[in-house]
């Protein structure tokens, strides 16, 4: 394709416009590696002297070694770290599981309910976290709870040990069941659009051939949604990953996520920025890198699911 | 991983070696139990994490610490008292979460503990407490329910209780030949005059964030200046001409302070005083250990520290944090030796040393710990004029706190009328007491 | 008669398992939610142990001033970032769609700000607001200027323009795609009729466009109101309440104040304002289809 040379003027806007939206995770990266004092002193640009010392600070609890400049961890990003890639990776795997199974349905069969699930999914979207911040805690806490005096209960609290009822507040299930509950309208949405262009002469065939319909579902339509469901996984996967408020209401300190963690730091007496930095620029990796692998899968799940409305 | 591993061999094998060698003593029974405490993210408790590993040498128990912002921590707290069976055996709270959580019968009375011998250590010396944190901080049920008084009992013990000082750049004031304010209309003047004096500096740095800033700000100066937010039969008085005084000296606190200070919490404030943008700084003492500590300030050794000036009285505030014991916690006996220990002559000597606050009497006057610390004295001083009724601790307060937090934080931002401002809370607040049933007996 | 049998139940067993998630954790929840709006009920409270309060919780809103401001503050905040989206967004998609080398890569780097943690975006954008330290003030002092109270005096705007840095991609990543998906021959034809650039996107880029664009605007309308985490970090809803967006008065409300009912009650007021946004973004959508279809139709019939 024949390029068009260009005025010199839309070459400074485009480098203001990447200037922008790169320039303030650029700065936090960058502060990230600096002590407070350099941070709050006002030394500016990149004239300082780089220190990995807000990282260890950060990972105190999965460092291997003790670093110097500590006398105790109090930050336990580690293991919040991997509290957050359980409950993201396996509530986006379900999701799309779950979803695409859902989104399969409403496009191809017509039964009885088809029109209310499918208006109900659509629905449902448009909820936002905080309206489900009363309900969600009070059930998790209250009502979805195994007694303690049961037989699975006590099997649990045996097992697993921990105090009180078996409730799903503070596991990491509680966590991931909202959050695919969260995630699957957006995800049945996304797909159906994407399910709807396999042809169905292929699915046919394989019925002909003898194959089930969750064979079909499962051998044919599957594989070649794959875009679509690398699409809907990323979104899914960014939600989870950067989920705060439902996550601090159901978590317990063992089950603390990253965001959970950044937040609680924020507000406190002493604002450490470096370390605040850190935290943030630890959290912002995983979305960074399936961001610049993945930037046409995600641009394609932004244009399928906000075009066909 | 790794690490919660190591902790685990080494707390297993000096707990072998406790066993063996200490044949008798109050803690063997508990050797090898741990305890898990709720503190909150606080330089005080930063420097009883310090300490903790001491105890475990020491007895054998070991202690797993879930470290919150203070406010978090009274949400997590609020969820886990409430249940049948908790997770925490020991928990730190803050002063006004006393009321709820005795209210609501979700702290054990430490009477029990006290008088059991086998628990309770004879050395213990509980006279040496300071009273007014004692009263203030662990003792509901005496007069007006927070107070001292004959009908109260002890729920809680002070640990990491604060009360304020006014801490000066000594550099400054010498440069100009200022002197140290001592009442409140010397305060206002000298905050307004080091503006002009050294431009860019602010006079002094307060929290005024909206909410609980904002409000522990305007308490900090309507107790000096003589008001109460509640009159004796529980009016709301927060109006009356001493609550216009103390919102007057915040705003214009503010105005001449740093820039951006309205919208400062503690953090911003100290930060701003830390990295010598204002010259004087007006609030708990918890900050000492940070102001001497290169790394995070550049106004080492050039800070001097004086007495809350008097208004029309001296009242500096009682705040900070006790421990309590958890209706529902699983070991709390245990809970209570380590609680013992940590507020025990010694307990109290070391986190001083490691830069908390102590809360004895004879810490404060302790020479090691005043040759580490100077400034201990002074504090020390501050201690004896310290208010325990500065505000009011009851199970409504949090409510009324928030309302006079916001609505302070508009009269500084947007110019709201403060008398009209204060009206507005005082109404307020009476329809909350109202609800609440403090007028029942009118 | 098996077989026929198994057909009718196929696709009921394909929505099952995503049938009795949402209904467990979403339309459970939510009518959990309406029940307890009817309540006096505290966070320590079992639901069952609460007071039956009829609609006091919401006369209560109704006429709170506190909750009156934090709607306004909801409805500008919304109001002005997508007004201001859609124009920058919109504006940049009609100015880059040309063939450009490295598009790709200039995308990839645009959509960053919105898959990063809203949380991390509210610390950075604290950072470079802040009073002394912030990035802002230092550059404005180094060029001699006053500095500027951004979370303080001007916190409102200053939490929209964080909202527009990290949303604004998201309008103009779609926008680009529709004008990229119109078709060719109408642009063709109105070139060759003489029009002039500025024509072209008046008379017929912007007309063609506008479904999707009402589309997009909708949807992130709707996001907009979910918009809690970054507001949170920077201000905490100060000072004051100038930017206390509903969505943050709820979580205050039940964890400080912890009037769980009252919360309850709050939720469904902002429930009720998006199921009407939801329902006019479905009754666009509709009207369009039937619009594009009868268009169809006419077409054909012409030819």
């Amino acid at each position: 394709m024949q390029k068009e040379r260009q005025h010199p003027a839309f070459y400074a806007l485009l480098f203001a416009l990447i200037f922008m939206s790169v320039g303030p995770i650029f700065l936090m990266f960058v502060n990230s590696f600096k002590l407070d004092v350099d941070i709050i002193g006002g030394t500016t640009g990149l004239l300082f002297l780089p220190t990995i010392s807000n990282y260890e600070t950060a990972l105190c609890d999965i460092l291997w070694y003790e670093p110097d400049h500590l006398d105790f961890c109090s930050l336990k990003f580690g293991g919040a770290f991997i509290n957050s890639l359980i409950i993201a990776l396996i509530s986006t795997l379900l999701t799309l599981i779950i979803g695409c199974m859902a989104a399969y349905a409403l496009v191809r069969f017509r039964f009885m309910g088809r029109d209310s699930a499918s208006l109900t999914t659509l629905m449902v979207r448009m909820v936002p976290p905080a309206v489900l911040l009363v309900p969600v805690f009070g059930l998790w806490n209250n009502e979805f709870c195994i007694g303690k005096e049961t037989w699975v209960g006590s099997f649990i609290r045996d097992t697993l040990g921990g105090r009180g009822d078996v409730c799903l507040a503070g596991t990491h299930s509680g966590i991931i069941l909202i959050y695919i509950a969260m995630n699957l309208p957006f995800v049945i949405w996304i797909l159906q659009s994407f399910i709807v262009q396999v042809p169905r002469s292929l699915e046919e065939a394989a019925k002909v051939d003898g194959a089930g319909p969750f064979q079909v579902f499962f051998q044919i339509v599957v594989p070649l949604i794959q875009p679509g469901l690398a699409a809907a996984a990323i979104f899914t996967f960014r939600i989870a990953w950067n989920e705060y408020l439902l996550a601090s209401a159901l978590s317990d300190r063992n089950t603390k996520t990253v965001p959970i963690l950044i937040v609680n730091n924020m507000s406190e007496f002493n604002v450490e920025w470096g370390v605040i930095m850190a935290t943030g620029m630890l959290l912002a990796i995983p979305p960074i890198i399936f961001t610049l692998f993945a930037s046409r899968q995600i641009i394609t799940g932004m244009t399928a699911g906000a075009v066909k409305g | 991983m790794l690490k919660a591993l190591k902790w685990a061999i080494t707390g297993a094998v000096s707990a072998v070696m406790l066993m063996t060698a200490a044949l008798a003593g109050p803690y063997d029974e508990y050797v090898g139990e741990t305890l898990y405490v709720n503190f909150p993210a606080h330089p005080h408790f930063d420097a009883v994490m310090r300490i903790l590993p001491e105890f475990t040498k020491e007895t054998g128990i070991e202690v797993e610490v879930d470290q919150l912002p203070y406010l978090k921590m009274r949400e997590r707290q609020t969820l886990e008292l409430g249940q049948d069976e908790g997770d925490y055996d020991l928990v730190a709270y803050v002063v006004f979460s006393k009321a709820d959580y005795v209210f609501a019968d979700q702290l054990e009375n430490l009477a029990r503990y006290f008088m059991n011998p086998m628990l309770s250590d004879p050395a213990y010396d509980p006279d040496d407490l300071i009273d007014g944190y004692v009263y203030n901080i662990g003792f509901a049920g005496g007069n007006k329910g927070y107070l001292e008084g004959k009908t109260g009992s002890l729920f809680g013990i002070p640990y990491g209780s604060e009360t304020s000082v006014l801490g000066y750049r000594m550099d400054i004031f010498e440069k100009h030949g200022l002197k140290v304010p001592e009442t409140y209309d010397e305060l206002l003047e000298t905050a307004c005059k080091i503006p002009e004096l050294e431009p860019g500096m602010g006079g002094l740095s307060s929290r005024a964030a909206s909410g609980h800033h904002a409000s522990h700000a305007f308490l900090l100066h309507l107790a000096p200046l003589g008001g109460r937010v509640f009159d004796d039969q529980w009016n709301p008085i927060v109006n009356n001409e001493q609550g216009v005084a103390a919102a007057n000296a915040l705003k214009t606190i503010v105005d001449c302070g740093p820039e951006g200070a309205s919208s400062f919490g503690f953090g911003e404030a100290l930060g701003s005083f830390l990295n010598g943008d204002t010259a004087m700084f007006l609030d708990t003492t918890v900050v000492a250990g940070q102001i001497n500590d290169p790394s995070k300030s550049k106004v080492v050794g050039k800070v001097g520290w004086a007495m809350h000036p008097m208004g029309v009285r001296r009242g500096s505030q009682t705040g900070g944090f006790g421990i309590g014991i958890p209706r529902n916690a699983a070991h709390k006996e245990s809970a209570f030796l380590l609680m013992q220990w940590l507020t025990s002559k010694k307990g109290d000597k070391l986190v001083a040393l490691a830069g908390g606050n102590p809360s004895r009497f004879s810490t404060h006057d302790d020479a090691d710990v005043n040759a580490k610390f100077p400034h201990m004295a002074t504090f020390g001083e501050a201690l004896k004029h310290a208010d325990p009724d500065w505000r009011p601790i009851i199970p409504v307060w949090g409510k009324i706190n928030a309302d006079l937090g916001t609505t302070l934080s508009k009269v500084l931002t947007e110019d709201l009328d403060i008398q009209t401002a204060l009206d507005g809370v005082a109404e307020r607040t009476r329809a909350i007491m109202e609800d609440a049933g403090y007028y029942t007996w009118q | 008669m098996k077989a026929h049998f198994l057909n009718r139940v196929t696709p009921y067993a394909f929505l099952a398992p995503a049938g009795v998630i949402m209904v467990i954790a979403l339309l459970y929840p939510l009518g959990y939610m309406i029940y307890g709006s009817f309540r006096d009920w505290d966070p320590s409270q079992n639901i069952s142990e609460t007071e039956f309060v009829g609609i006091k919780n919401y006369i209560t809103l109704f006429f709170d001033p506190a909750f009156h401001e934090s709607l306004s503050v909801t409805l500008i905040f919304a109001g002005s970032v997508v007004i201001a989206e859609m124009a920058i967004g919109v504006g940049l998609a009609l100015l880059l769609d040309r063939n450009l080398r490295g598009m790709s890569i200039l995308r990839t780097l645009f959509i960053l700000p919105m898959m990063i943690a809203p949380v991390v975006v509210g610390l950075m954008w604290r950072y470079m607001y802040h009073p002394t330290v912030g990035t802002f003030n230092r550059t404005l002092k180094s060029m001699g200027l006053q500095g500027v109270d951004w979370l303080g005096q001007n916190a409102l705007l200053s939490v929209i323009i964080a909202d527009i840095w990290q949303w604004t991609p998201f309008i103009f990543i779609l926008a680009l795609a529709a004008l990229q998906s119109l078709p060719r021959s109408a642009l063709e034809a109105a070139r060759i009729d003489g029009a002039t650039p500025w024509q072209q996107i008046w008379y017929i880029k912007l007309p063609l466009m506008m479904p999707v664009l009402v589309v997009t605007g909708l949807l992130r309308l709707i996001d907009a109101f979910k918009v809690l985490e970054v507001i949170l970090v920077m201000t905490e809803g100060g000072p004051g309440l100038s930017t206390e967006i509903v969505a943050l008065r709820i979580s205050r409300t039940a964890t400080e104040f912890r009037e769980l009912g009252t919360a309850a009650a709050m939720s469904n007021y902002l429930l009720i304002l998006l199921l009407i946004l939801t329902l006019a973004m479905l009754a666009f959508t509709r009207i369009q289809e039937a619009r594009t279809a009868r268009l169809a139709r006419q077409v054909q019939e012409e030819s």
